[in-house]
């Protein structure tokens, strides 16, 4: 794996922990059942739907590639795989 | 022996094991980070709807996709998949593994549903799941 690859996936995981740890914020904010990119440990870019917050992402100049998106499920949810 | 770290994290309702990794395919040319929820009950590791939109994949590189449509169960609902081979699966500097990866194929699909990293992974790499959810710990364990 490449510095710059390496990069990027510590980057990743890093905005999925904030994730995580700040769903019960995300959820008080706004986001909850709304899908939330994340970057440097703050929201960019939301919506109901995942493409829309691509192209929000896309258009400040971004790579959604490189960009961690979750959906905020409603607190009491579960979701059975 | 080796060990890939996870992560716990309280998800969806229950405390679920996640796996961060690089997905690569030099054939379609893309490399993306993904979450992916380890589950043992899954026989396959599926990429979920919102990575697959963060890919960006082209119509002409969806066609190089190999296989069948493929209907695959999940959780009472249906995902219609094909094949992605030789995709790799790259964790941090210390491992990494070429297997087979499903993608859903209908963009129309409004689920939610995330990744998953199946059993096909921990058969393909011979390694082993520890996880203690008390302590929120996990990790596979792989014999060198």
């Amino acid at each position: 794996m490449t510095n710059q690859e390496l990069q990027v996936l510590e980057n990743f995981e890093k905005d999925s922990e904030w994730f995580h740890k700040n769903i019960v914020k995300l959820r008080k904010d706004g986001f909850n059942e709304k899908f939330v990119a994340i970057k440097d440990s703050k929201p960019i870019a939301s919506g109901k739907n995942a493409d829309n917050v691509i192209k929000q992402i896309e258009k400040n100049g971004e790579n959604p590639s490189f960009i961690f998106i979750e959906f905020v499920y409603p607190e009491g949810f579960t979701l059975i795989l | 022996m080796g060990r890939i770290p996870l992560q716990v994290y309280f998800f969806a309702g229950s405390s679920r094991i996640m796996a961060h990794f690089l997905l690569k395919s030099s054939e379609l040319s893309f490399s993306l980070p993904i979450k992916a929820i380890v589950d043992t009950g899954s026989p396959v590791t599926l990429i979920g709807n919102s990575d697959l939109k963060r890919m960006r994949l082209s119509s002409l590189q969806i066609r190089k996709l190999v296989g069948e449509h493929k209907e695959v169960n999940m959780g009472g609902g249906k995902v219609v998949t094909k094949v992605l081979e030789n995709a790799n699966l790259k964790f941090g500097n210390e491992f990494n593994v070429e297997m087979s990866v499903q993608f859903p194929i209908d963009s129309n699909n409004k689920n939610n549903q995330p990744s998953l990293l199946g059993v096909d992974f921990m058969l393909k790499t011979k390694s082993k799941l520890v996880f203690n959810p008390n302590k929120s710990e996990a990790y596979f364990e792989i014999d060198d």
